[in-house]
């Protein structure tokens, strides 16, 4: 910053100024007492270091009551914070808590202890710039500005004095988003990906956050992200080398995109993604946070009886197991899954090139006829007939 | 088909009537659902590809497509069902000659025709009514139209199909249906434009006649028979107007009856909600495990600082010096403020160095402001 008082600008050099070195070096004498002023004033109102908070703020019993009666614990756990990211990085109590410039601090108003959070979490903004302002257009924020005072803060999930990294171990991710979100966590560990993960410890299977998103969390009601949802899903069961660790298919999404209802969900996700559509997407049959392993007899899709019940609630006038076996259960057809419409197939890709094949040849006869009949000398009886007319 | 009428229009040019105005209309309109279904159809069939997704966004969405699909296909059967009417008409009441029935001359006729096109033959064979190439393709249009209204039926009920089909049937009538249309399409793209259209460009489909020289060139046969009046089995008027006074109720009712076979078509079934489809995770999304999310944390039971943390290694270290904290034991033992030093609000002028005889800070207050000293130290 002082270095544009220390060395002349090309304007100024324009401009025939010069910069005697007397000058510079009270430009740099300047700048060194204003350096030093900062931290001079700050005396003045009171030390700001974290040992000189502690002093009062490792008391356990320290407390104010807020205006709603709660209590208010004003201890940080020192060990907690040291052990924390920001206390390893030696953050400093004051870069966070801005409006404190010593003692005594500025009154509190705070209603009550959810009042707290919202009141001090955008002071996260300063360091994260970037996260932050991808939780301003979140889900979350969504429901803040819509007046709910539960909405998830950054401070909700990272805490605000032991912020360590949030996904170490991965267990911890669900387990964050559970503490408001706890019956969906519920089936979530005990669908196919939790129980890799809680038992497992599997780094593959996605946890809340590979879905639906970190700081941006969108709203997941919505028809985009339902038009979308296929290839989120796509992601990984696309990805051979992950997909081939637990010999799961990756022609999943190419045979959901061939049949009907894929066709028309992918061409809705480009052409119209705010628009709703009725067909379904991956987990309208397979669940939803509660995805159960094919070969699970609790899986939506693994037994008959249990496809039918899938595939009613979609078709609710169907009825016979046979309506469930139109779909082709994500195989292509092959002379040994669905061998009818591999021959179909087969016969229309030999048929179609000989037919059109043979039309053209003697397309190409009669053209080669009418040229020859037009230049050449034959002369066919016909011709001669017609010559008379 | 056979009723051909020579009409005498000019000394030199003879015209002779080819299509009644019913046969006209119904080209008319399979133009019209030919060409619908097949640029509403293709894009569903290729939907992946560029061009079809293009196409597709120029109805709007797919749904369109399928719409437009739809009524055209009903379009369709109902010219099949105009055909099927005044094939029974022509043969019953007129008595027509079978000309649109393939025999096996055809098959020496399509021989000949090749090896003459060749030059491996001296004369082109005589046609007569149809050419083997016009039975080719309308043979091949019924037989088509067969295959797509039925997988059509499947594809458009699938529900009612599989009560009476394998389940397989309905991927099977879907790829029959794309498979049937490519062949469809090219097949009027290849044979029927360069027949009619490249060839020679044949209006007798819209105008309804032919003139001689046409005749002569494409249907050398029946001009000779026309010629020899043996074109037409037709009987005296009597005779046809007693078989269409019988025909008329069998038409009527055969017509009624596969009316309300493509009512039956469109209506079977309801097969899908149109709503979107309940998603499994309508819940309550908002369950916290504990009842709000708290601002800080508050600590179970007030355990007593550790005098060092120790922290791992490489981490900066710190020492809290509890001595130094007022902690509420310091407050309570602080000595309470003189009662002359009520309303003073500076004090480490004298506490921190002792002047004047004040009592020394203690070296826990190293650094404390002013603004602290009341929170401990009481007035009297």
């Amino acid at each position: 910053m002082n270095g544009s008082n220390i060395f002349p600008t090309r304007r100024a050099a324009q401009y025939g100024i010069r910069i005697r070195p007397l000058f510079v070096g009270i430009a740099l004498a300047l700048a060194l007492a204003a350096s030093l002023c900062v931290v001079s004033v700050s005396f003045a109102q009171g030390p700001t270091d974290n040992q000189s908070c502690l002093q009062c703020h490792s008391n356990p019993e320290l407390s104010m009551t807020l205006a709603s009666g709660e209590p208010l614990s004003l201890f940080v756990d020192s060990d907690v914070f040291h052990a924390s990211i920001h206390g390893t990085l030696n953050v400093q109590c004051v870069q966070c808590h801005t409006d404190i410039q010593g003692y005594p601090h500025p009154p509190a108003n705070y209603l009550d202890r959810r009042d707290v959070t919202l009141q001090n979490y955008r002071t996260c903004e300063g360091c994260h710039p970037d996260n932050y302002r991808k939780t301003l257009d979140s889900m979350h924020q969504v429901a803040l500005a819509g007046g709910n005072r539960n909405a998830a803060v950054c401070t909700d999930c990272h805490t605000a004095h032991a912020v360590t990294d949030p996904a170490t171990p991965r267990t911890r991710i669900p387990q964050t988003c559970a503490q408001c979100h706890s019956t969906i966590s519920d089936q979530y560990i005990k669908s196919v990906h939790g129980e890799a993960l809680f038992n497992d410890n599997n780094p593959d299977v996605p946890t809340c956050i590979d879905c639906h998103g970190v700081h941006g969390i969108g709203d997941p009601t919505t028809a985009r992200f339902r038009l979308n949802s296929p290839q989120l899903c796509a992601k990984c069961h696309t990805d051979a080398a992950m997909m081939s660790k637990y010999g799961i298919s990756t022609n999943v999404l190419n045979t959901y995109i061939a049949d009907f209802h894929g066709t028309t969900v992918e061409l809705f996700a480009k052409q119209h993604p705010d628009q709703p559509t009725n067909k379904p997407v991956c987990y309208d049959c397979h669940g939803v946070h509660d995805i159960k392993s094919t070969s699970d007899p609790a899986s939506t899709v693994s037994t008959q009886e249990n496809l039918l019940k899938t595939c009613r609630r979609c078709h609710p006038d169907a009825t016979t197991a046979s309506f469930t076996a139109a779909w082709m259960s994500h195989y292509e057809a092959s002379p040994e899954k669905y061998p009818l419409v591999y021959y179909v197939n087969l016969f229309y890709w030999v048929i179609i090139p000989l037919t059109i094949g043979a039309l053209l040849i003697y397309i190409a006869s009669d053209v080669f006829q009418r040229v020859r009949r037009r230049f050449g000398k034959a002369k066919t009886m016909a011709d001669k007939s017609s010559d008379q007319v | 088909m056979a009723t051909t009428v020579s009409t005498p229009q000019k000394e030199t040019v003879q015209e002779y009537r080819r299509f009644s105005s019913v046969q006209r209309a119904q080209h008319l309109l399979l133009i019209l659902s030919f060409t619908l279904l097949a640029i509403t159809g293709l894009p569903q069939k290729f939907a992946g590809e560029g061009w079809a997704e293009t196409m597709i966004a120029w109805m709007g969405t797919i749904e369109n497509a399928r719409l437009i699909h739809h009524y055209a296909a009903i379009v369709l059967v109902l010219v099949s069902i105009a055909e099927f009417v005044m094939i029974g008409y022509k043969i019953y009441v007129e008595r027509a000659r079978w000309t649109i029935f393939p025999r096996l001359q055809d098959a020496f006729d399509a021989f000949n025709q090749f090896f003459y096109n060749l030059g491996l033959r001296k004369d082109a064979p005589k046609y007569d009514r149809y050419a083997w190439g016009e039975k080719f393709e309308y043979w091949a249009l019924v037989w088509g139209t067969a295959i797509m209204a039925l997988t059509g039926f499947i594809l458009w009920n699938p529900i009612l199909s599989t009560k009476f089909l394998p389940g397989e049937w309905i991927p099977v009538a879907k790829a029959a249906h794309g498979g049937e249309a490519i062949l469809a399409v090219l097949a009027i793209l290849v044979w029927h434009i360069y027949n009619v259209h490249i060839k020679t460009f044949n209006k007798s489909m819209f105008t309804g006649k032919m003139s001689r020289h046409e005749m002569q060139e494409e249907h050398a046969l029946e001009l000779e028979l026309l010629e020899q009046n043996k074109a037409s089995y037709a009987a005296p008027i009597e005779i046809q107007q007693r078989r269409r006074r019988r025909f008329l109720p069998f038409a009527i009712i055969a017509s009624a009856l596969m009316l309300f076979a493509v009512y039956l078509f469109v209506t079977a079934e309801t097969t899908a909600i149109s709503t979107v489809p309940p998603v499994s995770a309508q819940q309550q999304v908002f369950v916290p495990r504990t009842f709000t999310p708290t601002a800080t944390r508050v600590p179970p039971t007030a355990t007593p600082l550790p005098a060092t943390a120790t922290l791992e290694p490489g981490k900066p270290t710190f020492t809290p010096a509890p001595a130094q904290s007022p902690t509420a034991s310091g407050a309570q033992n602080a000595v309470a403020l003189p009662a002359d030093h009520a309303g003073r609000t500076v004090c480490q002028v004298c506490h921190a160095t002792g002047v004047g005889g004040a009592p020394k800070n203690p070296p826990d207050h190293e650094g404390r402001l002013d603004s602290m000293c009341l929170d401990c130290h009481k007035p009297q």
